[in-house]
């Protein structure tokens, strides 16, 4: 069976209303401006759990509502633009998937906002620090999973197709560096049974970059998406002469 | 479920229909081209007929006892200076009235009995109008047997002609474009002079000329008013050396016009005036028909100019 | 049946007050209309319509055909006069300085100079371009070449035709294709700086570019004058407008923000007809 190779389309190219010009740019500046948002929200998460900053970990805490109020406007916003500009084709994909998009951000601020709270309560603890023994791991996915979402905050904002792509290769290597971290941790809960706890909820950190990374993976497939090379539009089949 | 009918039965029916189609064409054709042919053999007929007489000696000489020098120059030009008259009495008032009935007038009775009548005009015997002529302006305003009553009489006639034409030409202007013209705040009577009569010029210039073509050859009603058969003058020229360099005397004078010359000569029991009648006969009709031909151009022309 | 005519138009019902005041807190109102009846003959075309038109917004009027949305607009510019047998109860009051649109004592063809009026079906009058847009300035007593010339180009230039006209000022208007015939009309309209502008289902006989173009005109236009259209195709009203009143036999059911009307109406007449489950 062939297969039609669909040509990339842009929908940032300018239309005839403006207000439909307008409505897509504010659609991308509110998605861009969230990205940055739940990135620098990550990236202080697990700062404040490797470092112990607790007043950092309040800040996560405090800023976590704005995060959702980006996601209700995104929201609002393009039910308004598909209702009022009867978007078709590559602008109602953007609709679509900026609203996705924006969901998977919020969730990847969930997880930031938990990263937090653990780092909060783990420093209550004062425990022998399952953390510091997993500290290069954990900072070492925090890396590759702040990354992977920084690269699919981008490849969203410059329709980049290969730069989506690529993320979406590196989930692997997320999924393989997790791997080994839980491995890790799971050693220390052997040797010692009380740090059972810490262990724990440190597995829980982790497995929460771990989603950081799947939520930049959706992202990165939401882009691919509305330039239309997802697997559905990309591998539909050409009519048969 | 079966067809209606076979294949076979649909090609059947469908020829004859056609048929049907082709002889309407046919015989419609033929009434057509019997009429012109009739009409072709008349004119041909009577250019036979008075083949000789044709020249520049006829058309510029006065009537005659003698055949031979008989001219018909007293009859065109007066048949000429009556239709100019006609023209500018009946042009005016026709197109003035047909603005008023399509455009001002209200939709009520007395509309309604101004219009019946209107059009109840066109069907008067030509003669009930030589009859009001002579009585209203021959003897009542003593404009006397001249060319200004000849030409307020058959104005009068072609009335009804004007104003139903221009009424036809006054419709035919799209309301879209009046409602533009009001929506920019227009009153009615700028509507009227700005759109609707510029565009109608074509329609309301069709119907004078055919107006016109009516009553260049209405005899009735001119010789009641008194035309004579028979001057050997010409009336006043209107153009003089001096200020203010229109005349009117000529409408003052006496005249007489091609119908009346036609009629006369062929009262008279001499071949050679039978030939006289059938050459100014041919002459007449030719200046129906020229008239016939501008207004058809004029028409073209317009229509070209302006498209809906 | 109305007795009292003039006495209801100085006191504007409670519900239009408090209307007024909460746009009047956002937008200035251009026009109110206020318990406006209207009748063809015997039949009552418009009910009781009460309705603010937001000052340099654009209010789209819809609803099923014989509403009486078209009846509502040609009431701004008294239309309606031209045929015989109308009849108006109510008001429609022209802000800031209250006059009655379609009061017995106010001169129609002094309203139509100060509302104008852009039609179905592109209708510009067969004479060249310029003179299509001049006729109006004209009839004011312009005449003077230079100063026409100046407000011929701004016209055409508000209406996004100059580039395409400026070397075809002299040729027939005819000559143009349909879409710019429609902009040249909107040019002639604005011609005369209007208050309003009403437009009367615009685009229904233009293909859909010459349709975005006017759209996008129209959005445009309302900065500079309030916007009043009629529309049957209701994605053109979601598109254009920023205010939209629903009618339905005669009378107003509904109207709010666009945005409100076309994700949430308030009521189920509204939300039925603009779902497709009318009739």
């Amino acid at each position: 069976m062939e297969t039609a190779v669909m040509q990339a389309s842009d929908p940032t190219e300018p239309h005839t209303s403006s207000t439909v010009d307008q409505s897509v740019a504010g659609l991308r500046l509110h998605a861009l401006e969230m990205g940055a948002l739940v990135i620098e929200q990550v990236a202080c998460a697990v700062k404040s759990l490797v470092d112990h900053d607790t007043a950092l970990a309040q800040a996560v805490l405090a800023r976590e509502s704005r995060v959702d109020a980006y996601e209700k406007q995104l929201d609002r916003d393009s039910l308004t633009f598909i209702a009022l500009q009867q978007p078709v084709a590559n602008d109602l994909r953007l609709a679509r998937a900026i609203v996705r998009i924006g969901r998977e951000l919020e969730r990847a601020g969930d997880e930031a906002k938990k990263i937090a709270r653990f780092a909060l309560s783990l420093d209550q603890a004062k425990d022998g620090d399952p953390v510091l023994a997993v500290g290069r791991q954990l900072r070492h996915m925090a890396a590759l999973s702040g990354s992977m979402l920084r690269s699919a905050v981008r490849a969203a904002d410059e329709m980049d197709l290969a730069l989506a792509r690529h993320v979406l290769e590196r989930d692997a290597e997320l999924d393989a560096e997790f791997a080994a971290a839980l491995r890790l941790v799971m050693s220390y809960v052997l040797q010692d049974h009380r740090f059972l706890r810490p262990t724990i909820d440190t597995i829980f950190a982790l497995k929460g970059l771990e989603r950081i990374g799947d939520h930049a993976t959706n992202i990165a497939e939401q882009v691919l998406y509305m330039m239309g090379q997802d697997e559905v539009s990309a591998n539909r089949p050409a009519i048969s002469q | 479920m079966a067809a209606v009918m076979t294949i076979e039965e649909l090609r059947a029916g469908l020829a004859w229909r056609k048929n049907l189609d082709k002889l309407f064409v046919l015989v419609g054709l033929l009434v057509l081209m019997s009429c012109l042919g009739l009409l072709a053999l008349l004119f041909l007929d009577l250019v036979r007929d008075g083949a000789e007489r044709f020249g520049w000696d006829f058309l510029t000489q006065f009537p005659s006892r003698k055949a031979e020098r008989a001219g018909i120059l007293s009859a065109w030009v007066g048949t000429s200076m009556i239709m100019l008259v006609t023209a500018l009495v009946a042009l005016p008032v026709g197109v003035a009235a047909a603005i008023y009935l399509e455009e001002y007038a209200p939709k009520n009775a007395l509309t309604g009995i101004i219009e019946i009548n209107v059009t109840n005009l066109a069907g008067v015997p030509s003669i009930v109008y030589g009859l009001l002529a002579l009585g209203l302006f021959v003897y009542k305003f003593g404009f006397g047997q001249s060319v200004l009553s000849a030409g307020l009489t058959l104005a009068l006639l072609i009335l009804p002609i004007i104003i139903v034409g221009t009424r036809e030409a006054l419709r035919a202007v799209p309301k879209a474009i009046r409602e533009a013209a009001y929506g920019l705040g227009a009153t009615r009577w700028e509507v009227t002079k700005d759109h609707v009569l510029p565009y109608s010029t074509g329609g309301i210039l069709t119907g004078l000329i055919l107006g016109l073509s009516r009553a260049i050859g209405e005899t009735a009603p001119i010789i009641t008013i008194g035309a004579l058969s028979f001057i050997a003058f010409l009336p006043g020229s209107p153009i003089t050396g001096e200020f203010p360099f229109l005349n009117f005397e000529w409408l003052k004078s006496e005249f007489t016009a091609m119908p009346i010359q036609i009629f006369n000569w062929v009262s008279r029991p001499d071949q050679a005036f039978q030939q006289n009648a059938a050459a100014a006969a041919a002459i007449l009709l030719g200046m129906t028909l020229a008239m016939n031909a501008v207004a058809i151009w004029i028409r073209y022309r317009f229509r070209k100019k302006i498209n809906w | 049946m109305n007795t009292n005519v003039a006495h209801k138009a100085e006191t504007p019902t409670l519900a239009i007050a408090m209307e007024e005041r909460r746009l009047l807190r956002a937008n200035q109102a251009k026009a109110v209309a206020d318990r406006l009846d209207f009748w063809y003959g015997t039949n009552q075309a418009l009910k009781n319509i009460n309705l603010v038109i937001p000052e340099n917004q654009v209010t789209a009027l819809i609803g099923p055909s014989g509403c009486g949305k078209s009846t509502f607009l040609r009431c701004f510019n008294r239309m309606h006069d031209l045929q015989a047998d109308t009849r108006y109860a109510g008001s429609i009051m022209l802000h800031p300085e209250n006059v009655n649109l379609v009061g017995k004592d106010v001169d129609p063809i002094e309203v139509r100079m100060r509302i104008g009026m852009v039609f179905q079906k592109p209708n510009p009058f067969p004479k060249t371009v310029f003179e299509n847009v001049a006729y109006g300035l004209r009839l004011r007593g312009f005449s003077n070449r230079t100063e026409l010339a100046e407000r011929v180009e701004k016209a055409l230039r508000g209406a996004a035709i100059w580039d395409e006209v400026k070397d075809r000022l002299t040729d027939s208007a005819l000559a143009l294709s349909g879409g710019q015939m429609q902009r040249l009309c909107i040019a002639r309209a604005l011609a005369t700086e209007p208050e309003i502008l009403l437009f009367d289902e615009p685009t229904s006989a233009l293909d859909p570019i010459a349709t975005a173009k006017i759209e996008e005109l129209i959005t445009e236009l309302r900065s500079r004058v309030t916007i009043l259209i009629v529309t049957h195709n209701m994605q053109q009203a979601a598109r254009v407008s920023d205010f939209t009143a629903f009618m339905y036999l005669g009378e107003l059911v509904e109207v709010d923000a666009t945005s409100k009307i076309f994700t949430n109406p308030s009521k189920k007449a509204t939300e039925d007809y603009i779902t497709g489950r009318y009739g």
